[in-house]
């Protein structure tokens, strides 16, 4: 427990001062507000603004089927390092997991997911 | 390995209809091809999980698979409530994608049917996730109706919450017995002093509520009304029946194989659950005009009737549950199936004005199924009724029984207020068109099994066998 009580002096020492110089300057301090001191400062940059330019539709649909896509295909890490220890019954398993993951493929096709227009 | 994948050839078969469906969606669109299938995939898992049974109950897939009496007894209802669902969508289909419509009840009711086949707390999520990610969809599936997207919307944020409460009931269990397996935790829970853990009861309090929120018990109802009414018809069916028979289910298996040795504690949560239910859900419904929100509000009591066999905790307690769920499926079906049958006419209370002159036939359904769903006699809702209620009598609950019938009285006011609208006011609107053969099929099986089901209220007590 010992070795702790220096971090936690260093704690109590950091938060005290912090909050010392912190609670006197927004005490004692003067405060002339105008519009541009109260703004919220970020490298010369307005902070806040609304997200300025459109993209198209498809980009949505593309992006929603690479995310299904790809997560699903990350199973098959975990199966290619215990491949071995699986043997054949793996196989043919990973085998119906993707036949699963084509029937969505076909249907996205087939519902023109795909289609780039 | 495949000796195992035995255990689940129902959802095997609703898994491959479903991939099916989705495979020729483009080509099947306008046609009732999917419907067909559908019925005929819900016939053939029931057929399927027969015949598995037949060959002799057992788990697998390391135990967290089972296949007994209590699983087919749910299979069979929730292929019934997928058969008649998909019959009573014939006439709600305009606008809708049909393959996937199908498809995704088809999933729904696999998840349905892995959730009450579940051994295992993390399979039981996993059933009950695949179940209600596709009800979200398929009550905003009418994606041009905003009532229809804002009911979805609710459904899935309250949804999310709900399912959050139950896996931290699932890992709180399994932090406190360091399994997820029912028969693994009973045995643990075995060896400690009932009631000594207070991050047990934490853990079965959350699980319990998880499973609330799919019933539709007080206080975790509020999605309900908001589903049903932004839900077509057989959608807001589909989820009255499927989702709280499996609910139940869900409950009666995790109290009696789970949680056993803390059934006392377990049963001041449900005796809460169901009393707030019954009083909550009659009250509320009196003062709804819109069909479908008052049928939420009677699903919500019935919840609480339901849940009245599980409050003793012993097999003939989840026997009176069962026979319950049971009748209230088929009686539910058939209201919704009149609401769907009658089409805008049907969604409000004063669109029943008169029918019975107009449809002498529809309105006599309509009071069978409301008498059944006030529960007199001869039909199918006294027998449920008087089950449940006989068995929280004999676990000495009386005051809870009285409150129980004197609830059903206050439901008498709203159901028969559209017997009275049915038979004692003249109509408003014109007479509706006739109903395709496919809606009236449903409504007849659900008609036969309320009736019969009330005649001959023994004849399910041979089969309702708990665990």
């Amino acid at each position: 427990m010992n070795e702790y009580i220096g971090i936690a002096v260093s704690f109590i020492l950091a938060g005290g001062i912090t909050a010392l110089m912190v609670g006197l300057s927004s005490t004692l301090g003067k405060k002339h507000p105008t519009s541009t001191k109260l703004a919220a400062f970020e490298c010369g940059k307005d902070p806040f603004s609304l997200p300025v330019g459109r993209f198209a539709i498809k980009f949505y649909m593309v992006g929603i089927l690479f995310i299904l896509f790809d997560v699903e295909l990350v199973f098959l890490y975990p199966w290619a390092v215990v491949y071995g220890a699986l043997g054949f019954s793996g196989l043919v398993e990973i085998g119906v997991f993707l036949g699963i993951l084509m029937v969505g493929f076909i249907y996205a096709w087939d519902a023109g997911a795909l289609n780039w227009k | 390995m495949m000796s195992d994948l035995i255990l689940v050839v129902p959802e095997l078969i609703l898994v491959g209809m479903s991939l099916v469906l989705l495979l020729a969606a483009r080509r099947i669109q306008g046609t009732r091809v999917a419907a067909f299938g559908t019925v005929l995939a819900a016939v053939a898992a029931v057929l399927g999980s027969s015949w598995v049974l037949s060959l002799g109950a057992k788990t697998g897939f390391g135990g967290i698979i089972t296949l007994d009496n209590y699983t087919q007894f749910f299979n069979v209802l929730i292929a019934a409530t997928l058969a008649l669902a998909t019959l009573l969508s014939v006439k709600s289909l305009e606008g809708i994608p049909r393959a996937e419509y199908h498809a995704l009840l088809l999933l729904a009711a696999t998840g349905m049917m892995i959730a009450v086949s579940a051994f295992d707390l993390l399979v039981l999520y996993l059933g009950l996730e695949l179940m209600t990610l596709c009800s979200y969809i398929l009550v905003g599936i009418r994606v041009d109706n905003p009532t229809s997207n804002e009911a979805a919307l609710k459904y899935f944020l309250l949804g999310s919450f709900a399912s959050a409460l139950l896996i931290y009931g699932i890992s709180l269990t399994y932090g406190v017995t360091g399994t997820t397996s029912f028969a693994t935790i009973a045995s643990t829970l075995s060896g400690h002093e009932a009631g000594s853990n207070v991050l047990l009861l934490v853990a079965m309090g959350l699980v319990a509520a998880g499973l609330a929120f799919k019933i539709a018990a007080v206080p975790l109802h509020s999605w309900a009304p908001d589903a049903y009414q932004g839900a077509s018809a057989p959608i807001a069916a589909f989820l009255a029946a499927g989702s709280k028979a499996v609910g139940l289910a869900a409950l009666g298996r995790v109290c009696l194989a789970a949680y056993h040795s803390e059934a006392q504690a377990l049963s001041v949560v449900l005796t809460g659950l169901a009393g707030l239910s019954i009083i909550v859900g009659s009250v509320i419904a009196l003062s709804q005009t819109d069909m479908k929100r008052m049928l939420a509000y009677s699903s919500i009591s019935h919840a609480g009737y339901a849940l009245l066999g599980l409050i003793a905790g012993t097999s003939e307690g989840v026997s009176a549950m069962m026979t319950y769920v049971f009748f209230y499926v088929f009686m539910t079906l058939g209201t919704f199936g009149i609401v769907v049958a009658l089409g805008d006419r049907g969604e409000s209370v004063e669109g029943y004005r008169g029918l019975a002159a107009q449809r002498p036939g529809t309105a006599m359904l309509m009071l069978v199924f409301l008498m059944s769903l006030t529960g007199i006699p001869p039909t199918a809702g006294f027998a449920a009724k008087f089950v449940v209620i006989l068995s929280v009598v004999r676990g000495g609950h009386i005051g809870l029984a009285i409150l129980a019938v004197a609830c059903s009285v206050v439901s008498a006011f709203f159901y028969m207020r559209v017997a009275v609208n049915m038979y004692m006011n003249e109509a408003q609107e014109p007479a509706p068109s006739h109903f395709p053969k496919a809606v009236f099929a449903a409504l007849a099986v659900a008609a036969l099994v309320t009736l019969i089901g009330g005649i001959t209220p023994g004849s399910l007590a041979l089969w309702a066998v708990s665990p």
